[in-house]
C-alpha cells in the first residue's frame, strides 16, 4: 500500500512537473516577456499578435458573475467570437472582483513574473484597478496599442476623454480598456410611490422616510454599489458646496483632514438616516449584501427604491422579472448621479497575453458594444463621436428603452466618480461610524483610516 | 494491493518469531502509514502553519516576527471579538440543544413501528445528504421577511407590510442560522441515536416499565445512558460543525460583528495583506475555543463513564 | 394485564408521537413545494401566495432564457458543477478507501502502543472547525502550485471524509471476526486467496457503506471547495452559494437548488438498500 501510494505521490508530482515544464515551455518567462516588451514597444505588428494568441489558444476571463444576463451575453456572443479567432474563452465567474485582484496579487507575490499567472483578463475599475497598478501588477500601456482604440477618445485636450484616461480620477496610462459606461440610477415603485412623493434631493429623501419611515435602504459598503451610493451623499453635503471638485484629489494631495472636514456633513446625514432605514425599527438597519439582495427587497416592496449602477437596469429588471411591475426610473439625486467607465485589464503575470489583447480588441469592437447593449443592457463604453454615422446608428438601434426618464435628463445630472485613493478611506469611515457605530470623531476615524491604509 | 500480497508471501516463509514480529509490526506501520501522511502532513501541517502564522512567521509576504504575540494581542483586545465570540458559540450551542431535543424525541418515536415506517426512514434523511447551502435557499425562501410565512401571514390578515414580519433573518439573534443547522442536523443525529437505540434493544426498558417505573423515569435512568454515546459523538461533530461553519452566518447573519469564521474571511479578503495574519489569529482562536469546549465535554463524558464502570 | 400495557406503550405511538413524525416530515420536506413554485415563476413579488408571472408566460417574449430554460442551459454551469462534484467525490472515495481499508483493518485487530491517542488524533478532522484548516491549507497549495486545482480538491477533501470511512470500516471488521479466516486458512488457502475470496466479500457491505458515505460528505462540502477552488473549480454547493450570497432566492437559483439536491436524493434512496442504520450507528456509537 504505501509502495502504491508512494508511486502514485510520485508519478503525480512528475505529472505536476511535467505539466509545469510544458508550460513553461510553451510561453516561457522569456518569450512572455520578450512578447509583452515587443508589443509594449509596437515591434509586434497586430498580425503577430493574433499569430501567438492562435497559438497560446485560450484566455482566463475573470468577472463578477452575479447577473445572469451578462453571463449569457459572454457564454453566447463572446465565446464563439474568440473561437473565430482560434481562442477558447474561460470565463471565471467570482463573486467580487476582489478575488480576482488577490489571486494577481497572491501569485505574484509567489514569485509567479510574467507569463506564470493564471489570470489573463479581469473586468474591473476604481479601487481594484488603483490596487494592482500600485503594486506593479498590470502588463502595460495597451490600451491604445489594440486595432479599435480607435473608437475611443484619446485626446487630453478634449474633456470628453476623462473616464478613458482617468479610472476613480487615477490616471489609467492606457493599462486598461473602456467597456462599459454605467450611471448611478435609482428606480422607484410607483405602485407605492407616485411622482409627487418622489424624491429628488437627499433631504426629501429623508423627509420621505420621516413620513413611510423603514422604506429604503442601500447596499452596505464595501461593496461597490455601497461606497458610490455614500459617495454621493458626501458630495451633496460638501460643505463648500462645490460637490464632487474637491474629491478628484488624491489622498496626498487632499490631506486626511481636510477629507475629513468634506465627508463629515455627509456622514452624519448618513448617521441621521439610519433610524429610519430597512429593519431600523426591529433595532438595527439592515444593509443589503449585493445587488441581488437589493432587487428582492425592491421586487417584494419591501423597500420602495432601488440605487445601483444601472442605466437600463428597469429594462433588464422588468425583462427578467426581478423589478416590480410598476418599477419606473427617477432623477435622485438631482445633478449628483454618479458616472463613471468600466475597464478590461491585463495583469502582468497573464499566462496567454497576446490572446487577452485579442479580447480586449474584440471587446471594444462596435459589434461587440452594440450586441451588449441590447442583450445584456449593458451601455456601451465606447465613444460615439468616434463612430461613423452607420455604427453610431447601429448603437442607437441596439439601446435598450427608458422607464420614466429621458437619456437628456440622465444626461443633465451626472457626477464624477471620487478619487480611487479616496474610496477606501470613505468606506472605512462609513464601517467605522455607521456601522461599527463608533464613537470617535470622523476626523479621528478618518485620520486614523488614511494611515493604516496608506501603510 | 500486490504490496500487501507480496508481505504476506514473505510472512509465509516463516523464519524466526521475533523476524515474524518484526515484520507484523512493518505491515502494521506500512498500513497505517497512507492514513497518517495524509492526515498528518495536511491536517497537522495546516494546523502548525496556521499557528506559525498567527504568531507572525509569514516570509511569504515578507513578514517574520516570529514569535509575535501582538497579532493576538490585537484581537483580543478588541470588544468586538468578544461579541463575535459570543455569536459563535451562541449559534453552535443552541442549535446544537435543539437539534439533540428534536433528534432524541424522533428516535424515540422512530424506533415503534408504525404504518408507512420504510418510507419514512428514507424521508427524514433527506437533509443529510443535500448541502448546507441548499437548507440556507430554503430558509431564506420561508423566513425572509418577503418570503412564505411571511405571505402566508400577510394572506391570513395579521400583517399587511413586509415590514411587520419578525425579521428572522439577518439577525444577531440568529434564529435563520439556527433554523438551518438544526434542519440539517436532526437527521444526523436522529441516525446515531436511533442506531444505538436499535443495537440495545428495548428489553432494559420494558423490565424497568414493569417494575413500575414511569416514562419520565424510564427515559432519564434507562434509555438516556444508554444512548449517551450516540449523543456525545454526534453533538461532538455537529458542534465543531456550527462553530466553524462560514456558509450560513455569512449568508443568514446579522452582520458586524460577524461569527469568527466570518471575521476571518474577511480579513483574508483584505486587499492589505496585513490583515492576513490577524485573520490566522482569528482562526487559531476559533480552534483554541472549540478545542477546550470538546475536550472539556469530552473529559466529562469520560468521568461519567468511569464513574457508571463502563469504560 | 401490567405487561400488556407495558407492551403497548413500547409498541404504539402516542399521539404526541403521531403529531411529531408529522410535523418533522413536513418541516423537511414542506419548504421544497414553494422552492418548485419559485422555480417556475417570472414575478412572485410579496404577498401573492403563487406568481402572478409565471415562467412559461414569458418564455416565448424573452430574448434571455429565463428559469429552467436558464438552469438547464449551459449558461448556469450546472453541468459543468455536477461533473467536478461527481468527479471529485468519486475520486475522494476511491483514495479514501484505499487508504483507510489497511488503517481500518490494524485498528480493529491490532494492538499497540499509543493505539487510543491515534484513534482519538483520527477523528480530530471531526472536531476541529473547517475554517481553522481551510485558509492555511490554502496557504500551502499556492505555494505549492496546488490550490485552484483538482488534485487539491480531492487532497484537501480527504481530511473530513478519513475520519468517517476509518470508523466505518473499523466497525465492520470489527463485526467480521476472524473465524471465517481462520478456517479457511487451515483449509489451505493462502493469505491472497483469503483477502480475495473471504475477507473482501464479507466486507463488501460495509465497503459500499463507507464509499456511499464518503461520496455524500465529498458532494456537500462547500467551505474546503469554496476556499481552495478559487472560484476556478465550481461544484453544486459553491455553485449554488454564489447564486444565493445575497440572500435572495430568484426564479433561476431555485431551479439550481433543486438541481443541487438531486444527487442527494438519488444517494438516499439507492443507500437506503446498503447503509444499514446498525451498520452506520457502530461508526459513531463510540
Amino acid at each position: 500500500m504505501t509502495g502504491m501510494k508512494k508511486s502514485a505521490l510520485r508519478k503525480g508530482l512528475t505529472t505536476a512537473g511535467a505539466l509545469a515544464l510544458m508550460t513553461s515551455l510553451a510561453h516561457g518567462d522569456d518569450a512572455a516577456k520578450q512578447f509583452q516588451m515587443d508589443f509594449l514597444d509596437g515591434k509586434a505588428s497586430w498580425e503577430d499578435v493574433k499569430k501567438r494568441a492562435a497559438e497560446e489558444g485560450k484566455i482566463n476571463f475573470y468577472y463578477w458573475g452575479g447577473s445572469d444576463t451578462i453571463n449569457v451575453w459572454v457564454d453566447s456572443v463572446v465565446i464563439p467570437a474568440l473561437a473565430a479567432e482560434g481562442v477558447t474563452l474561460n470565463p471565471v465567474r467570482i463573486t467580487g472582483t476582489k478575488d480576482a485582484v488577490d489571486l494577481v496579487l497572491a501569485e505574484k507575490n509567489a514569485g509567479k513574473g510574467v507569463g506564470e499567472g493564471s489570470v489573463d483578463a479581469i473586468w474591473l475599475n476604481g479601487e481594484n484597478f488603483y490596487t494592482l497598478s500600485q503594486q506593479d501588477a498590470l502588463f502595460g500601456s495597451f490600451a491604445q496599442k489594440v486595432p479599435n482604440s480607435g473608437n475611443f477618445d484619446w485626446n487630453e485636450d478634449d474633456p470628453r476623454s476623462l473616464l478613458n484616461l482617468r479610472d476613480f480620477g487615477v490616471v489609467t496610462n492606457s493599462q486598461e480598456i473602456p467597456w462599459s459606461g454605467q450611471q448611478y440610477v435609482c428606480a422607484v415603485n410607483r405602485q407605492y410611490v407616485d411622482a409627487a412623493d418622489t424624491p429628488s434631493t437627499f433631504e426629501e429623501m429623508k423627509a420621505y422616510l420621516e413620513k413611510n419611515p423603514g422604506k429604503f435602504t442601500y447596499v452596505k459598503p464595501p461593496h461597490y454599489i455601497g461606497n458610490t451610493f455614500v459617495q454621493s451623499v458626501v458630495y451633496a453635503f460638501n460643505p463648500d458646496g462645490n460637490g464632487a471638485i474637491p474629491f478628484q484629489k488624491s489622498i496626498d494631495e487632499l490631506g486626511a483632514e481636510e477629507l475629513a472636514r468634506l465627508i463629515k456633513p455627509g456622514m452624519e446625514y448618513l448617521r441621521s438616516i439610519e433610524p429610519m432605514l430597512l429593519g431600523a425599527d426591529g433595532g438595527k438597519a439592515r444593509y443589503p449584501e449585493d445587488i441581488a439582495a437589493l432587487d428582492g427587497l425592491f421586487l417584494n416592496g419591501e423597500i420602495y427604491f432601488d440605487c445601483k449602477f444601472g442605466l437600463y437596469a428597469v429594462h433588464t429588471g422588468l425583462q427578467t422579472g426581478t423589478y416590480p411591475e410598476q418599477a419606473e426610473a427617477f432623477i435622485f439625486p438631482k445633478g449628483l448621479m454618479i458616472a463613471n467607465k468600466n475597464y478590461l485589464a491585463i495583469p502582468v503575470n497573464s499566462p496567454n497575453p497576446a490572446s487577452a489583447l485579442v479580447f480586449a480588441n474584440y471587446m471594444a469592437s462596435v459589434e461587440s458594444q452594440a450586441s451588449k447593449l441590447e442583450k445584456a443592457g449593458m451601455p456601451v463604453g465606447i465613444d460615439i463621436w468616434k463612430l461613423t454615422a452607420e455604427q453610431a446608428a447601429m448603437v442607437e438601434k441596439a439601446a435598450p428603452k427608458h422607464y420614466g426618464v429621458t437619456q437628456e435628463e440622465l444626461d443633465a445630472n451626472v457626477a464624477p466618480d471620487t478619487n480611487a485613493s479616496l474610496v477606501d478611506v470613505i468606506e472605512a469611515t462609513w464601517l467605522e461610524y455607521i456601522e461599527r457605530g463608533s464613537s470617535a470623531s470622523i476626523e479621528e476615524i478618518v485620520a486614523k483610516s488614511a494611515k493604516e491604509i496608506a501603510q | 494491493m500486490n504490496v500487501t500480497t507480496m508481505t504476506a508471501e514473505q510472512r509465509n516463509v516463516k523464519p524466526k518469531r521475533t523476524v515474524e514480529q518484526r515484520k507484523a509490526r512493518l505491515l502494521l506501520i506500512a498500513e497505517l502509514s497512507p492514513v497518517v501522511i495524509v492526515l498528518f502532513v495536511l491536517f497537522g501541517g495546516a494546523l502548525v502553519l496556521a499557528v506559525l502564522q498567527s504568531l507572525g512567521f509569514a516570509p511569504w509576504f515578507g513578514v517574520n516576527t516570529f514569535p509575535d504575540f501582538s497579532y493576538f494581542g490585537a484581537l483580543w483586545g478588541s470588544s468586538a471579538f468578544w461579541v463575535s465570540l459570543w455569536l459563535t458559540l451562541y449559534y453552535g450551542f443552541v442549535s446544537t440543544i435543539i437539534a439533540l431535543i428534536m433528534a432524541i424525541v424522533l428516535s424515540l418515536a422512530l424506533i415503534k413501528p408504525f404504518r408507512g415506517k420504510t418510507l419514512y426512514k428514507y424521508l427524514y434523511k433527506l437533509p443529510l445528504m443535500i448541502p448546507y447551502t441548499v437548507g440556507i435557499a430554503l430558509v431564506v425562501l420561508m423566513l425572509g421577511n418577503g418570503g412564505i410565512m411571511s405571505r402566508l401571514l400577510a394572506f391570513v390578515g395579521m400583517i399587511d407590510n413586509p415590514g411587520e414580519f419578525p425579521q428572522i433573518l439577518k439577525t444577531h439573534y440568529g434564529w435563520g442560522i439556527i433554523a438551518v443547522y438544526v434542519w440539517k442536523q436532526v437527521p444526523f443525529m436522529t441516525l446515531a441515536i436511533y442506531a444505538v437505540l436499535l443495537g440495545i434493544g428495548r428489553e432494559t426498558e420494558e423490565a424497568a416499565a414493569i417494575l413500575g417505573a414511569n416514562r419520565r423515569q424510564i427515559f432519564f435512568s434507562v434509555t438516556l445512558p444508554q444512548i449517551l454515546p450516540g449523543i456525545v459523538s454526534s453533538t461532538l461533530i455537529c458542534f465543531a460543525f456550527n462553530v466553524g461553519a462560514f456558509e450560513a452566518p455569512f449568508i443568514l447573519g446579522g452582520g458586524y460583528p460577524d461569527t469568527l469564521p466570518v471575521v476571518a474571511w474577511r480579513y483574508f479578503n483584505d486587499a492589505n495583506y496585513a490583515f492576513q495574519l490577524q485573520g490566522m489569529a482569528t482562526v487559531v482562536s476559533i480552534g483554541i475555543v472549540s478545542g477546550v469546549i470538546l475536550f472539556g465535554y469530552l473529559a466529562t463524558y469520560r468521568r461519567y463513564e468511569r464513574m457508571r464502570g463502563r469504560a | 394485564m401490567a405487561s400488556r400495557k407495558v407492551t403497548n406503550t413500547f409498541n404504539r405511538l402516542s399521539p404526541f408521537q403521531r403529531f411529531y413524525l408529522i410535523a418533522v416530515a413536513a418541516l423537511i420536506v414542506g419548504p421544497f413545494a414553494p422552492l418548485i413554485v419559485q422555480s417556475l415563476a417570472f414575478r412572485w413579488a410579496w404577498p401573492n401566495l403563487l406568481p402572478s408571472v409565471w415562467w412559461l408566460e414569458q418564455r416565448e417574449k424573452s430574448p434571455i432564457p429565463l428559469a429552467w430554460d436558464y438552469v438547464l442551459s449551459p449558461y448556469s454551469r450546472i453541468y459543468e458543477a455536477t461533473i467536478n462534484t461527481m468527479a471529485i467525490g468519486l475520486a475522494v472515495t476511491v483514495i479514501c478507501l484505499a487508504i483507510c481499508l489497511p488503517a481500518a483493518r490494524v485498528l480493529a485487530r491490532e494492538s499497540f502502543k499509543g493505539k487510543n491517542g491515534f484513534e482519538f488524533f483520527l477523528s480530530l478532522p471531526l472536531i476541529v472547525p473547517e475554517a481553522a484548516i481551510g485558509i492555511a491549507l490554502l496557504m500551502i497549495f499556492i505555494n505549492l502550485g496546488l490550490a485552484g486545482s483538482y488534485v487539491g480538491i480531492i487532497i484537501a477533501h480527504l481530511i473530513p471524509t478519513i475520519p468517517y470511512m476509518v470508523r466505518m470500516l473499523t466497525a465492520v471488521y470489527q463485526g467480521l471476526g476472524r473465524e471465517f479466516e481462520e478456517q479457511a486458512m487451515i483449509l489451505g488457502a493462502n493469505r491472497w486467496q483469503i483477502l480475495r475470496m473471504v475477507t473482501l466479500p464479507m466486507l463488501m457491505p460495509g465497503v459500499v457503506a463507507g464509499a456511499l458515505f464518503t461520496f455524500l460528505v465529498s458532494s456537500n462540502i462547500f467551505l474546503l471547495t469554496f476556499f481552495l477552488g478559487q472560484g476556478k473549480i465550481i461544484t453544486l454547493p459553491t455553485l449554488l452559494f454564489s447564486k444565493i450570497s445575497g440572500g435572495t432566492l430568484d426564479a433561476s437559483a431555485a431551479g439550481i437548488t433543486l438541481i443541487v439536491s438531486l444527487p442527494g436524493i438519488i444517494l438516499l434512496v439507492i443507500s437506503e438498500r446498503f447503509i444499514k442504520e446498525e451498520a452506520f450507528g457502530k461508526g459513531f456509537g463510540n
